[in-house]
């Protein structure tokens, strides 16, 4: 399997003493992989850097061999994001929105937007603004702009947030096809672990900066009932819940 | 250059949309109409010929460089980057396959262009106004003398309009940038009022150095050191505001 994802020794510490420490970490190709972890764990830190909008004090990430803080353009080249919320210009609409990014990525065009507006389910709501719109609904249009340019890379922080049972379901099967299909590799972050159960083929346990353990969901299913189960052992065997 | 095409068109595209450009283009209009009617009022009131109709137009950049396209140039250069630090935007426009750098450069030409089109649309509509209302001879040479003063009037502007972005990628909210801009403008000016001698070096004399370009023998000299001038502090702001930018955590 080729490695997408390279984690080296990451580490980014805030001022408060929070943040990251030596994370180690390789993703391959086509893998789900759910990052879990407590409030302020460093999940999104670790996503933050991985996609370039914070710089890391020492360690790198690697996409397709690429180094995000030395190549960012190349590394970035087959990645879609969403980190923290799924931010949108409130002054254009949701179709100009997708535009922007289209620019960035050749060979997207006007049928790609509709499509990927259809699969999210915001078709008709295309020519509106997004200021009108709920949490949901934002975050649909934040991955449609996130699977867009058909990457082969999806990193998502919380990519159910807002959205109703049905929208849950629609994302998983989306994310599950994605990954079956065209091989895209995930790197989601969720508190819903019930949905990361559903969805991951790999899961990633963080606590206070640390990564504790990494392992298949089959692996992790065969010694434990729920994911929930393994996740609250783990973080207890380190101190909190 | 792909990339930085499309963050210019992008950030173009955005400036449009805000419509905070068209309401500062529209005002300069106003600004125009006023103008030609206070002309208009001198000569009927007082029998004063007041300006003809190539003159117009300098008048009305005589008066907008320092105060109207100084505030607007402000208003869209902390738009294009507070404004987006502060509602979280700047992550939509970052994580693409576009390089900081090539954002950073994106953006500032979008001002640029601002910068420009709203001199270009005060030139046309100054011109017609004065056409229309002073309708007396008007030479070619003339013509494109005033076609040439609005042109060179970017680059003061637009030095300006990079010490503003600097500042907006020091300070955290685009209330303090602004008002921090027009103090520190004011003081500049006030400084090249009470020390004359030195007042050739500051950027806010720069903004009237249009009026070189006016001169029936070009200065040549004095053009090519205020141009030198405009150019380094460009450089330098644009080169402290970019390692500021790029330092950015969003």
């Amino acid at each position: 399997m080729e490695k997408v994802i390279e984690i080296c020794s990451l580490t980014k510490l805030y001022k408060n003493g929070r943040g990251i420490d030596d994370i180690n970490l390789e993703i391959d190709q086509g893998d789900i992989f759910g990052f879990l972890g407590p409030n302020g764990a460093g999940k999104t830190t670790a996503m933050k850097i991985m996609t370039g909008l914070i710089r890391p004090d020492r360690g790198d990430v690697r996409i397709f061999g690429h180094s995000i803080t030395e190549s960012y353009e190349k590394a970035m080249a087959e990645v879609g994001c969403i980190i923290e919320i799924a931010d949108s210009y409130p002054f254009l609409t949701a179709y100009e929105n997708l535009r922007q990014r289209a620019r960035c990525y050749p060979g997207v065009d006007d049928h790609r937007i509709d499509e990927v507006l259809e699969l999210t389910g915001m078709i008709k709501y295309k020519q509106e603004k997004p200021r009108k719109f709920s949490l949901g609904m934002k975050q649909r249009l934040g991955l449609a702009a996130a699977i867009l340019a058909r990457p082969k890379v999806l990193i998502l922080d919380e990519p159910l947030n807002g959205l109703d049972v049905e929208g849950m379901i629609d994302v998983r099967n989306l994310i599950k096809q994605m990954a079956e299909q065209e091989g895209t590799t995930f790197f989601i972050s969720s508190h819903l672990i019930h949905d990361v159960e559903l969805t991951c083929s790999r899961i990633g346990v963080i606590v206070n900066g640390k990564m504790l353990n990494v392992d298949s969901t089959e692996k992790i299913l065969q010694n434990y009932a729920t994911l929930e189960n393994y996740f609250v052992s783990e973080v207890e065997r380190n101190g909190r819940v | 250059m792909a990339a930085y095409k499309a963050a210019l068109i992008n950030e173009i595209e955005k400036l449009y949309k805000k419509r905070k450009a068209l309401v500062a283009l529209i005002i300069s209009l106003v600004v125009i109409v006023l103008g030609q009617l206070a002309v208009v009022g001198v000569r009927t009131g007082f029998g004063v010929r007041g300006t003809g109709s190539v003159e117009f137009p300098v008048l009305v950049l005589s008066v907008v460089v320092n105060t109207i396209l100084p505030l607007f140039t402000a208003l869209v250069a902390i738009d294009c980057f507070s404004g987006e630090f502060s509602h979280n935007l700047m992550r939509v426009t970052l994580t693409r396959p576009v390089s900081r750098l090539k954002i950073y450069t994106a953006k500032v030409t979008a001002i640029a262009v601002f910068i420009l089109a709203n001199l270009l649309i005060l030139m046309v509509f100054s011109m017609l106004a004065g056409f229309l209302f002073n309708a007396n001879s008007a030479t070619l040479t003339a013509v494109a003398r005033t076609v040439l003063v609005y042109v060179i009037s970017l680059f003061p502007l637009f030095t300006l309009a990079l010490g503003i972005v600097f500042l907006a990628n020091i300070l955290k909210s685009g209330t303090s940038v602004f008002f921090v801009a027009i103090i520190v403008f004011l003081a500049i000016k006030a400084f090249g009022i009470f020390f004359s001698e030195y007042s050739s070096l500051l950027v806010t004399t720069q903004l009237d150095w249009y009026n070189l370009w006016l001169a029936n023998s070009l200065p040549l000299a004095k053009i090519g050191r205020e141009f030198c001038l405009m150019l380094g502090y460009a450089l330098m702001f644009f080169a402290a505001g970019f390692y500021l930018f790029d330092k950015k955590e969003f």
